[in-house]
Order: structure tokens, then sequence, then C-alpha cells
């Protein structure tokens, strides 16, 4: 499925204009959202899920114009993650919670019960079906509204900031789940702060500044851009600020990258020490 | 943080007194008409509000509230004008409807009333902020326990509105119809009282507990953020208004 934001404006309050004229086409790839706090990422993906209308411009999900459709009927084809789960889950027990987007499409309640299981045990929480959320910590509730957008299997998912209070093995999971949304052809959108992140799962990134897309490209040009980047006071991931500190020709995106840029970078000079490799050992340890 | 409240940020002597004046001039105000008893003694003070209204530039709040009441109004005349208990002197009929001289007269009584009590009481709530009000009694010996319930409640209810309506967008996200006929928005707002409430509650404990951990519960006395300005206009005020409720006892036990 195909979305198109075009020269989308949008305020909630008159004289504070939120988004000033936003063209994005999303197609395919998965696509992180990135930008200072209060830039319009939220903005921008409530427009795309129907739940705000631009005020001028329009944004198109598949051949749907959102103006003309509810929000429920939009879910159908947009699956939003709220930023803050407490936003969003409110049934009593997990499963009820997980399955009540799906049946609201029309699942049956085999089908439901079948996607909502596989949706949670996406996020690692299949023995908590039966949980009160409240007793969750935040960082379940989070995983708990994951799933119950995935388990709509809508075309479109997207995310306000899925790694929000996670850990290490959560924000690994959650990337794990995006991997399998792509493979199985669902268009991702993510708004995130956290750029390891970004680098490890996403192709593309937008940068949203004041409600102005600043950069939109690959994520290896994006992070290429550190002068712009610093304006939105975003700060690329480390391996990627080492690279370019050392003067690296090529944008690295992990350490992987970074350490196969140095050891080339080193042999290309020459010698020094390019063929020692206990010192090579040592320096990288 | 927002809270309910109608205050209209002005610059104005009356929004310049300290609260408790404030609450002294409307208490007052609300209460003369009602010991003296007639209608001319409610004309004077609802007269008195309206200039302090106008004064503090926020009368034109009060017109929506007095011309939304008007089928209320309109009604009691019509009620008191043909069936009021002490009806003996004709004033005009209509038709065979008859309305009568005195429930005309006890209509207008009752309008003036409700007119008064809206302006007397819009004269402290359209100038003062619910915070300032509060703060201003606790300096007098409110508990601040007390003060502290009080400005909760009107900082939970804005607070209950928005979540309310950020929940339900975001069930709308997963499909849930909400609008259309009465019965399924009923539907549709019934399951989300629970984890409103809920969450109000677990906020509330929150903010308890923030509080606790800076001491609120600390025995010693407390110290207040702003210093309190009393106006040069307060004692004047608080004098006139003591004569006023003073000679309207006076004129009921004697006359
Ligand atoms: N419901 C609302 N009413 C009025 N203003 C709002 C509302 N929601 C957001 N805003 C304002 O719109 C601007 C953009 O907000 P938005 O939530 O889209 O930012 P964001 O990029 O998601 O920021 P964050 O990283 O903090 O989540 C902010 O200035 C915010 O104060
Ligand atoms: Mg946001």
């Amino acid at each position: 499925m195909r979305v198109r934001v075009e020269n989308v404006r949008f305020h909630y309050r008159l004289g504070e204009p939120v988004l000033k004229g936003v063209t994005l086409d999303f197609e395919g790839e998965a696509t992180a959202i990135i930008g200072q706090n209060g830039a319009g990422k939220s903005t921008l993906v409530r427009l795309i899920n129907g739940l705000l209308k631009p005020v001028s411009g329009e944004v198109r999900v598949g051949d749907w114009n959102t103006g003309d459709f509810s929000v429920a009927r939009l879910a159908r084809r947009v699956g939003l993650v709220f930023q803050n789960p407490n936003d969003q889950v409110f049934k009593s027990v997990v499963r009820d919670e997980v399955m009540f987007g799906p049946k609201n499409l029309g699942m049956s309640g085999d089908t439901a019960l079948a996607s909502s299981r596989e949706a949670l045990a996406d996020v690692g929480l299949e023995g908590a079906m039966d949980a009160n959320p409240y007793d969750l910590s935040l960082a379940e509730r989070k995983l708990v509204s994951i799933a119950s957008v995935v388990a709509m299997n809508t075309d479109v998912v997207i995310f306000d900031e899925p790694t929000i209070a996670q850990d290490y093995a959560g924000v690994q999971r959650i990337g794990t789940l995006i991997e399998k949304l792509k493979a199985r052809g669902k268009l991702i959108i993510a708004i995130t702060h956290d750029m390891d992140f970004v680098a490890e799962i996403f192709p593309r990134a937008v940068v949203l500044r004041r409600g102005e897309v600043i950069i939109d490209g690959s994520t290896r040009e994006v992070f290429s851009r550190p002068d712009l980047l610093r304006d939105s006071f975003v700060e690329p991931p480390h391996a990627t600020q080492l690279g370019q500190a050392l003067g690296l020709s090529e944008t690295v995106l992990s350490v992987d990258e970074a350490v196969k840029g140095i050891k080339g970078h080193r042999s290309r000079l020459g010698g020094l020490a390019g063929s020692d490799t206990a010192h090579d050992q040592q320096f990288f340890q | 943080m927002r809270t309910i409240s109608l205050y209209v940020e002005k610059e104005s002597f009356i929004h310049g007194l300290d609260p408790v004046t404030k609450l002294w001039l409307t208490a007052s105000l609300l209460i003369i008409p009602f010991i003296v008893g007639n209608i001319e003694s409610t004309l004077v003070c609802l007269g008195i509000n309206l200039a302090l209204l106008s004064v503090a530039r926020v009368i034109r709040r009060i017109f929506s509230i007095l011309a939304m009441s008007l089928v209320l109004i309109i009604t009691l005349f019509i009620i008191q004008g043909m069936f009021y208990g002490g009806n003996r002197t004709e004033a005009f009929a209509l038709g065979s409807l008859v309305f009568y001289r005195e429930g005309l007269r006890y209509a207008t009584l009752l309008t003036l009333r409700f007119f008064n009590i809206i302006s007397a009481s819009m004269v402290l709530i359209l100038t003062t902020r619910p915070s300032d009000l509060i703060e201003s009694l606790v300096r007098r010996g409110l508990s601040p326990r007390i003060g502290y319930v009080l400005a909760s409640v009107l900082q939970i209810i804005p607070m209950m509105i928005s979540n309310t309506s950020t929940i339900m967008d975001a069930q709308r996200s997963r499909g849930m119809e909400t609008e259309g006929r009465l019965v399924t928005r009923m539907k549709a707002y019934l399951p989300l009282m629970a984890p409103l409430v809920m969450s109000s509650l677990v906020a509330t404990q929150e903010r308890a507990m923030a509080l606790e951990v800076r001491a609120f519960g600390a025995r010693n006395p407390k110290t207040f953020l702003h210093e309190e300005i009393i106006s040069r206009h307060a004692l004047p005020i608080r004098v006139l208004t003591s004569l006023g409720l003073v000679a309207a006892v006076i004129w009921r036990v004697i006359l």
C-alpha cells in the first residue's frame, strides 16, 4: 500500500502552524521519522491515520483520501501504536485488549484469537494473555499496545516511539517484529529518538524540524549530513560519529561497519601497522 | 497545568484585590437582598455587581449566561403571573389567560435575585484564579491538605476530559465506531470509564507521593512562594460591605 502526504498544512490553534506544507511519499520501505520534541511527528502520523484532517493539502492511503473516511474505516488500512500505552490500553485482560482491534475489523473470534496470540508471541508476552494490563510494567504495557495494533494485520503499521521504556531485549524484540512485518510487505513508519534503532532497522529516514521536512532519504544519506542534523538536535549513532570524526570516506551505520571502514582506511594508508594483527586486536578491544 | 476556571486575565482594580476581600464582597452583595427581601435592595446590589463587572472589563461574559437563562425566566413569568398564590389584582389578559400583578412582581423579584446571584458570583469567579483563592484561604488557616484537595479537583476534571478524548482516539484508531446513533456512542464511551477513573486515581496517588517526598506533610509552618499583596482598596471595601450587611440586618429587624 502506498501512503502519500501532499503539501499538508496543519495547525491546532490558528496562527500556530504545526505542519507547514509537508510532502512525503511512502511505498514499500520502512521509514523512520525523526526530529526534536514538538517538531510535529505525532501530528503527522495522526494525519495519516485520519485522527486529524489536513487544514490544506491531502493525505491518501492507497486510493482513499483520509478526508472522506472515518477513523474507524481507515483503521482497516492503517494501524497506529500510540506514544503512551496508557492512552490506548483499556481492557482489564490482555487477551481482550489485543483482540479488540481485530474484532472491530470484523475478524471472526478464532482468527482474532490466533492473530492476537501470534502478535503477543512476537513481543514476547505469550504468557501474559490472562494478565491484567494494569499489573504489567510500563514497558510491558507498551508491548501489549504494539501487539494489539499488529494483531489487526493492517497494510500500514505506524509506531509512535516503539522503543520507549524498553530495555535492550525489548528493543531487539521490537526490531525483529518490524523486520518480520517488512518481510510480509507491510508499510512501516516509526517515530523514534533512538538513532541506533533507526540505523539498524530503517532503510529510509525523514527528518522533521518545526513542521518542515528538512531531509528525506536513505538513512545513510541522512546520517551523512551532521550539519543539518545538528540544527534539528538529532545526534547520529555513535559509530557514525566516530567514522565521521576519523574522516572515513563512507558514512558507517554500525560498529561492524565502522570497524571495516577503519581497517580499510588503514590498509589504504599503506602499512603503518596494517598487517600487524596482534596490534589490531589490541586496538579494537 | 490546566484547571477548570472562568478566570479572565485583565488589569483592573477588581483583579488587583486580594481574593478574600472579593469573597467578602461577593458574599455580602449576594446575601443583602435576601436579608432585606425587597425588589429595591436587589436592584441596588445587582447594579453594584454590574458596575464592578464593567470596571473589571468582564461584563460581556455574563450576558451569554443571562441570555441562556431567558427561557427559564419567561417560563417563570408565565407561571407566576397566572398561578402565584397571592394573585389578586388583574394586570392584563391575553384572551382567556389572565396575568396578575402580584405574580408578575414576584417573578420580577425572583429574576432579579437570580441575576444578582449570577453577577455577584461572577465578580469573584471571572476575576480570581482559583489557585489564588485557595492560597489566600490557606494563609488564613485553611488546612493545606484541604487546599490541595480543592486545587486537585479543579485540575483532575480537565485532565479527565483530555484523557477521555485521547483514549477515544486510540480506540477509534483500532476500528471502534464512535460516530452515529446515540446508542453506538454510549456503547463506545462506557467501557472507557473504568480506565479513566483508574488512571486518574493512579495519577492522584502519584502526585500525593510526589508531594510527600517534598515534605508536604512536614509539621512546621509553611511559607508561601508569593507575597500576598493587599491592595489599598481592600480595607475601605471590607468596611463598606460590613456596614452594608449591618444596615441590612438593622433594616430587617426594625422595619
Ligand atoms: N492537541 C493539541 N492541541 C494543541 N497543540 C498541540 C496538540 N498536540 C500537539 N500540539 C502542539 O503541536 C506541536 C507538535 O506536536 P507533536 O506532538 O506533533 O510533536 P512531536 O514531534 O510528536 O514531539 P515529541 O517528540 O515530543 O513527541 C507542539 O508544539 C505541540 O505543543
Ligand atoms: Mg510525539
